[in-house]
């Protein structure tokens, strides 16, 4: 695989059991590099082990065997506090359900990741509100979850995912909740965002979203069964 | 995680449910209302009553007998003070003046037309009623048909009672006795001790002619008015000498020793002593209401606890997602913790007035100056707050270890 000094994500025989009385495997033996600014998408079939794949290289949750390197930190050996700290500032989640705090307004949903990491009120809001413009919500900083449509709610995300700079950005099926057409418009800020240098890996279970990427990891029953290079992908 | 960010996501999140926040902060409000409440009563009843015998009556020295010993409010009225005993307390070094009082049985008090029954009459030698209680006239003389009331009792009439007016008093036996009211007295202020702090309406008559209790005096051998009560005005510079010289007579050849039951005390006490006697007494009421108090806290925590175990099931979404994006443990456990404080908090400053309130009721009701306990009030917020944050612990625990996979997928 490419060479260790410009990637971004080493994830190298990992394996994932979940004991449920019995155990699933939902993860057996996954290795996958992912470039510094390259676009990658997941694809596979409802249970293949695409979230938990994203799961484990977002630090959310850690693998049973194996290693996961994310912008040169072990997050496989990490302690709970050290992967709070990955999850803050080295990787941006974007999930299905948009997962924005319900009672924090736009700007202050935001600036989430920025209180973690320590950041002054006053350099928050600046950067988050710059954020919005980016997304296209200028006009909606100080709106409430509740009060956004769902394209809307999935911006917010995508700016709160952008807010500290992150190495990476992991989007779990984004536009699983929104309609075909806010959809595409998500997809293209994705585009918008790759081009300007960002780093992403995207899981879906729907061909015409994953073929935005350059590259596609089929993903089945827990392996990665192969590798697709997108033939005029996106640039 | 900076305090301020955890303080608004705690608002909103306290503001999204106001009733059942309200409801929870209720047993607080109880436990630092009450705790409010009697403190300031009992700093009101102490600033008022020490105040009294501190600024007047330092230098008197009561005596009287009880019969359960310990409790100086428990008081036999038996006329047991014999002349001959009065003589021989005025002989004691440091006496300056002996002042005997009983008690004037009478069917009821007449001015003009308006009639009160069961009125007190004390008798009272004239000596007893100075300047410094009197508020208008002048003190009446043995053998003199007249009287002197307090400001109370001259109010009692709906038309005021003033000097040089004339009361009739119905006695025991039917007969009626005619005086003139020759002065006025402030209730507050004067020698009587703990029967003034009721601020009863009051008749002072000379103890010549009105008081006939007699008895043979074992001493003497013959009979001669004896009374239930005495108060004695002492030189300030010998209390302590001539209290016990005082008690030492009482205690030995007295009269009153004599005609007394055995299991009756006698016993000299300075206005000094009942300050302390009256301090315990608040002190002893205090304590118990405190501990009403912590019960009241104890549930109040156990209300924030639940409430705040049910706010993080609820919430576990939103820990996913604030783990999710970076917080620690501990920040997440600090949003938990601050809204306990913060109920604890809205509790007790909701506490504070509400007793305040109730306090000043009761000091109305009592007749006392209101008097704050800044110190209580202090303490209480500390409480309130302690409170929350100790029902909190638990709670903010089990939130910090949620796991962030399965908060996410949580609902
Ligand atoms: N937290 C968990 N506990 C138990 N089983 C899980 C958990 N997460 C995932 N699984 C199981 O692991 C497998 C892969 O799940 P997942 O990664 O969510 O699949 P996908 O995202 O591809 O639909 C499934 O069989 C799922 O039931
Ligand atoms: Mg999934």
């Amino acid at each position: 695989m490419s060479e260790s000094a410009n990637t971004t994500v080493r994830v190298e025989g990992v394996s994932k059991q979940y004991d449920l009385g019995g155990t699933v495997t939902a993860l057996d033996d996954v290795s996958l590099d992912l470039s510094a600014g390259s676009y990658t998408a997941v694809m596979g079939p409802s249970g293949s082990g695409k979230s938990t794949l994203l799961n484990l290289i977002g630090g959310l949750d850690t693998p049973s065997s194996g290693q996961v390197v994310v912008n040169g930190q072990d997050v496989s050996a990490a302690s709970e506090a050290e992967r709070a700290d990955i999850r803050g500032t080295e990787v941006g989640f974007v999930f299905q359900t948009f997962n924005l705090m319900p009672r924090l307004s736009a700007v202050e949903n935001v600036a989430l990741p920025l209180v973690f990491d320590g950041w002054d009120r006053a350099r928050r809001r600046e950067r988050s509100v710059s954020l919005l413009s980016e997304v296209g919500l200028a006009d909606r900083t100080d709106h409430v979850p509740s009060e956004l449509s769902g394209g809307q709610r999935q911006r917010v995300a995508i700016a709160r995912a952008l807010s500290t700079d992150p190495a990476l950005i992991l989007a779990d099926e984004p536009t699983g909740n929104v309609d075909t057409d806010t959809g595409a418009q998500i997809l293209d800020l994705f585009d918008d965002l790759h081009a300007a240098g960002n780093t992403f890996l995207l899981v879906t279970h729907e061909r015409h979203v994953a073929e935005r990427a350059e590259r596609i990891v089929h993903v089945e029953d827990g392996h990665i069964q192969s590798v697709e290079d997108v033939s005029g992908g996106q640039d | 995680m900076d305090t301020g960010e955890s303080v608004r996501i705690t608002l909103r999140s306290i503001r999204a449910h106001k009733l059942r926040s309200a409801l929870t902060v209720v047993g607080v409000v109880i436990g630092i209302a009450s705790v409010i409440t009697f403190a300031t009563f009992g700093a009101s009843v102490e600033a008022e009553i020490v105040g009294d015998i501190e600024t007047s009556n330092a230098g008197n020295i009561y005596v009287f007998g009880t019969p359960s010993g310990d409790d100086d409010f428990d008081r036999t009225l038996q006329p047991v003070f014999t002349e001959y005993d009065i003589q021989q307390l005025e002989g004691i070094t440091g006496v300056q003046a002996v002042l005997p009082r009983g008690t004037v049985q009478t069917q009821s008090v007449r001015h003009g037309d308006q009639t009160l029954a069961r009125q007190q009459v004390t008798a009272i030698r004239p000596a007893s009623i100075n300047d410094g209680v009197l508020v208008d006239g002048r003190s009446f003389e043995t053998d003199e048909e007249a009287v002197v009331v307090n400001e109370r009792m001259a109010r009692s009439f709906s038309e005021n009672l003033t000097t040089g007016e004339r009361l009739t008093m119905t006695m025991p036996d039917g007969g009626e006795r005619n005086v003139t009211v020759v002065g006025v007295v402030n209730g507050t202020r004067g020698e009587v001790p703990v029967s003034e702090f009721a601020r009863q309406p009051r008749v002072y008559v000379p103890i010549d002619p009105f008081y006939d209790s007699v008895v043979e005096s074992p001493s003497a051998g013959v009979r001669q008015r004896a009374y239930p009560q005495v108060t004695l005005v002492v030189d300030p510079r010998a209390i302590p000498e001539t209290q016990s010289a005082i008690q030492t007579y009482l205690s030995g050849n007295s009269d009153a020793r004599s005609l007394s039951a055995d299991d009756t005390e006698l016993v000299a006490r300075s206005g000094n002593d009942f300050v302390e006697e009256i301090s315990d007494v608040i002190e002893r009421i205090t304590r118990f209401v405190t501990g009403i108090a912590v019960i009241a806290l104890v549930v109040g925590a156990i209300g924030i606890a639940n409430v705040m175990l049910v706010s993080v099931t609820e919430r576990t979404r939103e820990i996913g997602i604030m783990k999710a994006v970076g917080a620690r443990n501990r920040d997440v456990m600090q949003v938990f913790l601050v809204e306990a404080a913060l109920l604890g908090t809205i509790g007790s400053l909701l506490g504070v007035p509400l007793g305040l309130l109730v306090g000043y009721g009761a000091t109305r009701y009592a007749e006392v100056t209101f008097s704050l306990a800044p110190l209580w009030m202090a303490l209480a917020v500390a409480v309130g707050v302690l409170v929350g944050v100790v029902a909190g612990l638990y709670p903010a625990w089990r939130a910090a270890r949620v796991d962030p996979i399965d908060a996410l997928r949580h609902e």
